[in-house]
């Protein structure tokens, strides 16, 4: 027994895998596709017009790349938080929840005199509102899994089913967020948000939207793979999550690492739903977050906990997403397909790693 | 003929070769005992007869035909069955309801299993009542069910995988009676151990096992036991004398003491010795409660001064653990103090307690000692990380430089700092625990409690050794044991714990086994 448990469980380094883990996720992909332009095929659409249409909602322009680049920062962001609350063993499943309050908050501190501070601050200090505001959020789950022991899986999907409706209430409510009836075709959302506070575009000549929301996430990425892999709070924050009781002996503020952990997930969240907000929407609606949130609790699972995992697992929704949605628009084609595609590349995926790590124990 | 004939057995992990070209014959009707330090290849020769690992070359034979099971249900087809480390019960169904999982078929029948059970109990003397719930049953009762349930299909070859571990001194004396009995009716019994001492009272025959190879197979009438010892860890044991007397509860050793034992009070007041400075530790009138409320320490009071070893004895569950716990300030005690060094540390974290000097060796190296999954160099600096924070970034070459001092000064043997923890042995693992406890500076008292749990004779001698070491250099030692011969080995001063009170204390050169015995299970000391 001892024997064979220090062979099968010894040292082996990632780089091992790593052929196999570029070739996984591309393979995945391919088939997936395949398999999603069978069913175009097999329920009477045109190939040929869905995949040009796909291909030019991905990337047929400036605008449009620019647009998939958007998508793939607040996904990143999400998925970054994710694995940040993994290396603690909590799984943050809220990401959606952080992400709406996120947004909603910085709709509100762009709207209420966040418009005249001068410097860049009209648009940093909303995004840091959102990114609070999303910490709050998390860090209520880290403090109940802190203080009282309750699953944060559970506390975090139930705060986002909390946060969705308040986002709603805040664009029904002229109290709150809504603006004014103006005329019969007046939605409830808010105003547009003023022009100072929204995200500066970083080719404003070429017409792409890709504004310098993608220099935060690469600043996120940064810093995230920095902590985690070389940081001592990264090495504290595992030690929590692999071995409370022995942390708390060796001397670490296990409630605090746990707090912490959500704190900085559900923040780089709300840092997500901000810049989606101040980047490219400029006013707030009930269901702006559309599923960003869980896309992007789906990016942080397939990266395995790697923050450059994360980034290749970004770009691939982000440029599904718009994708998708053009060959809804012009191809006809229903976006559900790429869903399905979507989900299916989530199963190759996860369920390769039964072969890549049985490959390893060999 | 043998009834299990091995030969020519070999078995690879990856590169790694457990077992190196293993011949053996196991005779019908004896109790044939395993011999050799963690990792020397005792379960997987185990798991190759029971069919969970398969053998890369060499073949086996039960009763002069070929034994090739390609799982556990074959094996136990042939009449092998084995009893793990770790039991495989429900805990919340009644025994006779395990005793039927995977062995009814279509109908339960308690009756049959209740029968059986009565003809067992009355063959063997295994009684348990088959109502009963495995949860409400002790760890030496569940083992009971663990063989009863191998018994029931009426076994040729019983197979053991350190039994002995998880007992009580009664309990393996218990245990090592059914092994008799079962040789008696003609079953043989294959005993993994690394305790020598019940070797010497069970064994017919021993093999030794050392890096996958067998040393040397005796039969057990007029064997040396130190010669024994040798073969295990390949050389001989400095301070075998100490070593030898906590490992093999040789009579002569024991007796060796005179039996003058003499308990200071067993009335109740407290136990504290004249004090000599300031002690380094001292407990006074500590009271503990469960989460349940029940009393688990009720009143101790007991210094340990620099320089001196103490240990605790008593069976296990009179409130050692929870004594551990609260030392260690991952439990808070309901009233009562605690000085170390004259400082009281009463609602201190484990952290302010580790500051204050006080390093601990937890019962339990696995849950709280270490995190097996981090690499050596990470447990070893797991609470000073901060000493190779460069602006938040660890500089892990300075750790891994300061992490090899470490392993050459305590002998912690790795291929590198880097290895994860689980990969380590058990002794190595404990060596590893005790250089970051006793690096603490300032460090004035040491908790040891269970130390040389599940280590072999080699480690254990280090163990002794370092703190011995440590206690000369001034330390204060409590060491809780439920070994006897350990604490009598290692202790200055013995204090004896029954049902969270201190009953009983003796000086080194009066310690005598049955003083402490009968103190331990509660009767008035002689």
């Amino acid at each position: 027994m001892k024997t064979s448990k220090l062979t099968s469980s010894g040292p082996r380094s990632w780089s091992d895998l790593v052929p196999l883990q570029v070739l996984v996720p591309i393979l995945s992909t391919v088939v997936a596709l395949g398999i999603g332009l069978l069913i175009i095929a097999a329920t009477g659409g045109s190939v040929t017009e869905a995949i040009e249409a796909f291909w030019d909602g991905m990337a047929g322009s400036d605008y449009n790349i620019g647009a998939s680049l958007n998508r793939a920062i607040s996904l990143g962001l999400v998925g970054l938080g994710f694995i940040f609350a993994n290396r603690a063993n909590l799984t943050n499943v809220g990401g959606e929840g952080q992400l709406a309050i996120g947004g909603m908050i910085a709709t509100a501190v762009a709207l209420h005199g966040a418009g005249s501070l001068p410097f860049g601050l009209a648009f940093l200090v909303p995004l840091a509102a959102g990114a609070i505001a999303g910490g709050v959020w998390g860090g209520l789950a880290g403090f109940l899994k802190a203080k009282r022991g309750t699953n944060e899986v559970i506390s975090t999907l139930l705060l986002s089913f909390i946060a969705l409706p308040i986002v709603y209430w805040s664009v029904e409510s002229f109290h709150l967020l809504r603006k004014p009836i103006t005329d019969l075709s007046s939605l409830p959302e808010s105003p547009e948000i003023p022009d100072p506070t929204k995200l500066p575009l970083l080719f404003p000549d070429n017409g792409s939207p890709l504004h310098i929301g993608l220099l935060l996430a690469v600043l996120a990425v940064v810093v995230v793979w920095l902590v985690l892999k070389h940081s001592t709070l990264g090495l504290r924050l595992k030690a929590v999550g692999l071995n409370e009781t022995a942390s708390r002996r060796a001397g670490l503020r296990t409630s605090f690492y746990i707090i912490l952990a959500m704190v900085v997930s559900g923040g780089l969240g709300g840092l997500g739903g901000a810049i989606m907000i101040l980047g490219q929407q400029f006013y707030l609606t009930s269901d702006f977050s559309s599923g960003y949130g869980f896309d992007g609790l789906v990016v942080g699972l397939l990266s395995r906990g790697s923050a450059v995992g994360v980034v290749i697992g970004a770009l691939l929704f982000g440029f599904l997403r718009s994708g998708s949605i053009n060959m809804e628009i012009t191809a006809h084609v229903p976006s559900a397909v790429v869903l399905i595609c979507q989900g299916l590349i989530v199963i190759f995926i996860a369920g390769s790693a039964i072969f890549t790590n049985r490959k390893a124990n060999r | 003929m043998a009834l299990l004939e091995l030969s020519g057995l070999t078995k690879r992990f990856g590169s790694f070769t457990a077992l190196d070209n293993i011949s053996l014959g196991i005779e019908r009707g004896e109790v044939h005992c395993l011999l050799g330090e963690n990792g020397a290849g005792k379960s997987t020769l185990c798991n190759l007869i029971f069919g969970v690992h398969k053998p890369d070359a060499g073949t086996m034979q039960l009763g002069g035909t070929p034994l090739h099971p390609r799982g556990p249900a074959e094996a136990i087809e042939r009449g092998i069955v084995m009893v793990h480390q770790h039991f495989s019960l429900v805990p919340n169904m009644s025994v006779a309801e395990n005793l039927m999982l995977g062995r009814a078929k279509a109908v339960l029948k308690p009756q049959d299993i209740i029968v059986r059970m009565g003809q067992l109990a009355a063959e063997y003397g295994l009684q348990v009542d088959p109502n009963v719930l495995i949860e409400d049953l002790s760890v030496g009762e569940r083992q009971r069910v663990e063989i009863i349930k191998c018994l029931l299909g009426d076994p040729q070859l019983l197979v053991l995988d350190e039994p002995t571990a998880v007992l009580q001194p009664d309990e393996i004396d218990a245990l090592l009676d059914i092994c008799r009995q079962l040789t008696v009716r003609g079953k043989s019994v294959i005993l993994v151990t690394h305790k020598l001492g019940e070797i010497g009272r069970v064994a017919d025959r021993t093999t030794v096992l050392r890096q996958g190879k067998i040393i040397e197979t005796v039969a057990m009438e007029g064997a040396d036991i130190r010669s024994l010892v040798r073969s295990m860890v390949g050389r001989d044991v400095q301070s075998a004398g100490s070593v030898l007397a906590a490992t093999v509860d040789m009579e002569e050793e024991a007796a060796a003491h005179p039996a003058a034992g003499h308990a200071s009070d067993a009335n109740g007041a407290p136990l504290v010795p004249e004090a000599t400075g300031q002690a380094a530790l001292r407990l006074s009138d500590l009271v503990y409660r469960d989460a349940d409320g029940v009393i688990k320490l009720d009143g101790v009071n007991l210094s340990v001064n620099p320089g001196e070893i103490v240990g605790v004895a008593g069976v296990e569950g009179n409130g050692q653990t929870e004594l551990g716990w609260i030392l260690a300030g991952l439990a808070s005690p309901a009233s009562g103090s605690i000085f170390v060094g004259g400082r009281n540390l009463d609602g201190c974290t484990p952290q302010q307690i580790t500051e204050a000097g006080v390093g601990i060796v937890p019962e339990d190296r696995h849950a709280v000692a270490c995190i097996k999954e981090l690499s050596l160099a990470e447990n070893l600096f797991l609470g000073s990380i901060n000493k190779f924070s460069r602006f938040g970034l660890l500089d892990k070459s300075a750790r891994r430089k300061a992490a090899e001092t470490m392993m050459r000064e305590f002998d912690v043997r790795a291929s590198s700092s880097d290895v994860p923890m689980s990969g380590l042995s058990g002794g190595n693992q404990q060596k590893a625990v005790l250089a970051r406890e006793l690096s603490l500076d300032p460090l004035l008292f040491l908790l040891a409690a269970q130390p040389t749990r599940g280590l072999d004779v080699g480690a254990i001698e280090a163990v002794y050794g370092r703190i011995r070491a440590a206690r000369d250099t001034g330390l204060g030692v409590l060491l809780i044991s439920s070994e006897l011969e350990e604490l009598m080995a290692v202790s200055d001063r013995i204090v004896v714990i029954y049902r969270g009170k201190l009953v009983g204390e003796l000086k080194a050169g009066s310690f005598s086994r049955e003083a402490i015995g009968s103190m331990m299970s509660g009767h008035e000391h002689v």
